[in-house]
């Protein structure tokens, strides 16, 4: 006896035989070997019984030349089932619509969350996500990752120190870190002002306090600019110390500058790939050539597709190839005593404060050793030499 | 004459090796299951089929199995399992 599951697969179908003597054909049927199920007699001329959908054709051979009548009730299993269901095929289409409504939802961006930040930054943050295409309603994988958002954010904005971009879903979480501004420090405590390193004084702006040098002196480290005493030797009054020192002080940088550079560059040639991806293959849909660049820089970015929660096993990939070109830089010797000088320039002005000014500079020895040039410079700058010293008082 | 013959081969043969008689004797072999099923092996097809009454033809003579709602569950050529409710089941000699 055959399976009924199999049965079901292949598809069974209802058949209803009038004529006289239906045994007579059930006996023919039995002989050529077909298997039939479920024969009920619904009344005296005709009979019901159930065959295999695969065997219909012994049925048709069966009835052909004979005076018995056959009709088929209804059919059941795999084949009727599909034709059915191509039928109702509205209703594959709505699922199918469904299903990808859904999957086109989980792959957007849904929200932008920023932590931590004051109105201003935040709105900042927001125009500047924005500029970059970062909104709400974006589908995700033609965003830049969590990272490069990252970096372009710290890049552009200034003010601040950190942003963590995390995509959660399909919303970004941004902690911002701010930049603390300096606050102006208030030393209500009495003082003295003392120098910070040796110097000629050439300007004094003093608030509060006794000055004890005068414009064009000669001061070392830690000496004693304006006093916190003041008043009368008998009655000494104790205050605090304010003003600014201008003086000239002095450094020295050692610089060197190679005289020829290679450097690597993007020329701008770029070709991107992109892949489908799944189960360790990927499919290329886009970009289908590779390109021959001598030298080139590759970036892969792969991301997961998203159904609602889930990570699905498939992906979207994007491989960019970068062109890069070596570039030589030469130069002579005087441009590189040129660049060397607005480097050391510019290291400079990074560690001095905000008030000082470079007022001259001077090269006191260069050679040239290796292709590299060397140079000593002295550097004269007028800055504030003043800082605070508090008074302990008690004695 | 040869027929007899024929049969008392058989029957000795069934006899001295001990062998169920179906096998060698084209017997009917018939199973119930109280009233609900009966199960014939070895029939040789269907002669008349009603709600209350199923003649299969046998090698020799007809089997008659008369009930009610009676239905045929499976029908293959050597084998019939007949659903419903059983009250006779009778053989018919010629």
């Amino acid at each position: 006896m055959k399976n009924p599951w199999t049965n079901l697969m292949t598809g069974v179908v209802k058949v209803k035989a009038n004529g006289k003597g239906t045994e007579r054909l059930l006996n023919k049927l039995m002989k050529a070997n077909v298997h039939i199920w479920d024969v009920k007699r619904k009344d005296a001329e005709s009979i019901i019984f159930t065959i295999d959908y695969s065997e219909v054709f012994k049925l048709r051979q069966a009835v052909r030349k004979s005076e018995y009548k056959v009709s088929f009730i209804s059919g059941s299993g795999g084949p009727f089932f599909l034709k059915r269901l191509k039928k109702n095929s509205g209703f594959i289409v709505g699922l199918l619509a469904f299903l990808l409504c859904i999957f086109i939802l989980s792959n957007m961006v849904w929200g932008i969350k920023i932590y931590e930040a004051d109105p201003a930054t935040e709105h900042e943050i927001r125009k500047e996500l924005d500029s970059i295409g970062v909104k709400v309603g974006k589908i995700q994988f033609f965003l830049d990752s969590p990272e490069t958002i990252q970096r372009k954010l710290t890049e552009s904005i200034g003010r601040l120190t950190y942003v963590g971009v995390d995509l959660k879903g399909t919303i970004y979480h941004l902690k911002v870190v701010e930049k603390k501004q300096p606050e102006e420090v208030i030393r209500t405590g009495p003082q003295h002002l003392v120098a910070k390193k040796k110097a000629i004084i050439t300007d004094m702006l003093v608030e509060k306090g006794q000055a004890k040098v005068n414009v064009h002196d000669y001061v070392t480290k830690g000496q004693l600019l304006v006093s916190g005493i003041i008043g009368r030797e008998e009655k000494p009054e104790v205050v605090s110390a304010t003003g600014k020192i201008m003086g000239e002080t002095w450094y020295k940088a050692t610089v060197k500058m190679p005289l020829k550079t290679r450097f690597s560059v993007y020329n701008g040639d770029e070709y991107s790939n992109y892949y489908l991806t799944g189960g360790g293959f990927s499919l290329p849909v886009w970009g289908f050539s590779n390109p021959t660049y001598k030298q080139f820089e590759e970036e892969t970015v792969s991301r997961p597709f998203h159904f609602l929660q889930w990570e699905l096993p498939i992906g979207f990939k994007t491989k960019t190839q970068r062109s890069k070109e070596i570039i030589v830089r030469e130069y002579t010797k005087e441009q590189a005593v040129v660049q060397a000088k607005m480097m050391a320039k510019s290291d400079l002005e990074k560690i001095l404060g905000e008030d000082a000014s470079i007022v001259g500079e001077k090269i006191l020895h260069e050679r040239i050793e290796n292709g590299k040039i060397i140079l000593s410079i002295h550097f004269q700058v007028i800055e504030n030499i003043a800082t605070g010293l508090p008074i302990i008082q008690g004695d | 004459m040869t027929r007899t013959w024929r049969q008392r081969f058989k029957q000795l043969v069934v006899r001295t090796m001990d062998l169920p008689q179906d096998v060698i004797m084209d017997l009917p072999r018939i199973t119930m299951i109280g009233q609900l099923h009966i199960y014939i092996e070895n029939h040789r097809g269907l002669l008349a089929f009603s709600e209350t009454e199923v003649r299969l033809m046998l090698k020799h003579g007809q089997l008659l199995i008369s009930g009610s709602a009676l239905v045929i569950k499976t029908i293959l050529p050597e084998e019939i399992l007949i659903e419903g409710k059983i009250d006779k089941v009778l053989f018919i000699n010629e």
